[in-house]
């Protein structure tokens, strides 16, 4: 886990004003960040200004980090997923949810397989392999696509308020299977 | 008035929610507030993070669009990209061949028309032939603004540093031994704000722009050539 250890050291030399220092992150992992935010905005514009203002918060927050409490890969993707999800949210989460190239292939098993990648990813497979379906596709689709739970409903074909507990519960589901 | 959970089991409920995004905006916002006061949730939003990141992997990677990064670093330097130059106050000053104490005499008029913010100091950086190239303005608060002119000739003045090399602006005080950055100014900027400078902006203070590696001088004093400065004085009378 070389890679995490330096993303870690970075956030600190990032903590300390170092501009080259959040320069290697952006180099390192602006494809990957951006892929986060363009799976939620759906729009490459969009998609940019959540990244900018990601790294703006990362520059600003960056001495937030702690180390000992998680991994830097992890603390970057959330920022940038919480800044797609406000930037969704103050758009009123136009994106349709008939539009075909969402969500589809991403619910698609062998899309799930994916998680097999890593030791902890694969925990996470199994452990979503064992909730209902519906259940598991609701998850992925909030986290990746940033769909909200009326969003959901409508995909799923489903009342509000099933697919609410449907999701808290796979959450609980999840929580207690990586336990 | 707090509409958090009290119940252990739904505060680790709301806090996966956050976390997954399907919580709407009052709601997250509501979290979000709570989170540096409340170390539990805390500790139950960095848990969910961490369970659920490896979804991030299902999103394919995309390359952002060229030039994000520019952008971004322009908004971390001390100097902030700000509006472009005001064409019109450029425009007053194309075709001026004229040293740095002429035009800054000048510039004190124009900074009076109606309208305009008047700067309490100001000066104009030249060339080391003494060619106008920037306007460095200090305005009631402190601030400075630095804009690009334009050529005398009428054409686009080449302020731009050469690739992989960027521009540091720096003030020396009367007296001071060493000048103190300012900060990166933005490729391709034509206007730049600092609304806190690092120290005050004096009468007499030496505004400089120097050449530098990527990212700015890596000491605290200035490694590359000095392209640009001028001295800044008094504008013109007080308001």
């Amino acid at each position: 886990m070389q890679a995490e250890a330096d993303l870690g050291d970075l956030l600190g030399q990032v903590a300390q004003g170092d501009r080259a220092a959040l320069r290697a992150i952006y180099v390192r992992q602006s494809t990957r960040l951006f892929g986060i935010a363009m799976a939620i905005m759906r729009d490459r514009t969009a998609a940019a200004d959540v990244l900018q203002d990601s790294f703006l918060k990362i520059w600003q927050r960056a001495g937030q980090f702690d180390p000992s409490r998680g991994e830097g890969q992890v603390w970057i993707s959330s920022i940038v997923r919480h800044a797609a999800l406000d930037a969704a949210r103050a758009r009123g989460r136009e994106i349709p949810t008939d539009d075909p190239g969402l969500g589809d292939t991403m619910l698609e098993p062998e899309a799930l397989d994916r998680l097999q990648a890593s030791e902890e990813s694969t925990r996470l497979h199994e452990c979503l392999q064992k909730l209902p379906q519906a259940n598991r596709e609701g998850i992925v689709m909030a986290f990746v696509h940033g769909l909200s739970h009326p969003e959901i409903a409508a995909r799923l074909d489903q009342p509000l308020g099933t697919v609410k507990s449907w999701i808290r519960r796979g959450l609980l589901s999840l929580r207690e299977c990586l336990s | 008035m707090s509409m958090l959970p009290t119940d252990p089991a739904e505060l680790t409920a709301l806090a996966g929610e956050y976390v997954l995004g399907t919580l709407d905006a009052r709601q997250s916002r509501m979290v979000e507030a709570a989170l540096p006061g409340n170390p539990d949730l805390a500790a139950m939003v960095a848990a969910w993070e961490d369970r659920l990141a490896p979804l991030s992997l299902l999103a394919p990677p995309e390359a952002p669009p060229p030039g994000l990064w520019d952008q971004i670093e322009a908004h971390i330097s001390p100097a902030q990209a700000a509006r472009p130059a005001r064409p019109r106050f450029l425009r007053l000053w194309q075709g001026w061949a004229v040293g740095a104490s002429l035009a800054a005499a000048a510039l004190a008029g124009v900074a009076f028309l109606p309208g305009a913010a008047a700067p309490r100091m100001m000066t104009v950086l030249v060339t080391s032939g003494t060619q106008t190239a920037w306007t460095a303005e200090v305005d009631r608060r402190g601030g400075i603004q630095l804009a690009a002119l334009g050529a005398p000739t009428g054409g686009p003045l080449d302020t731009a540093p050469p690739d992989g090399r960027v521009l540091q602006l720096w003030a020396l005080p009367p007296g001071a031994k060493a000048p103190t950055s300012l900060g990166l100014v933005p490729r391709g900027a034509g206007a730049v704000h600092i609304t806190t400078p690092a120290v005050k902006p004096v009468a007499g203070m030496l505004i400089e722009i120097s050449l530098e590696p990527p990212g700015g001088a890596p000491g605290a004093l200035p490694t590359g050539p000095v392209l640009f400065i001028g001295r800044l004085t008094e504008a013109g009378p007080p308001t």
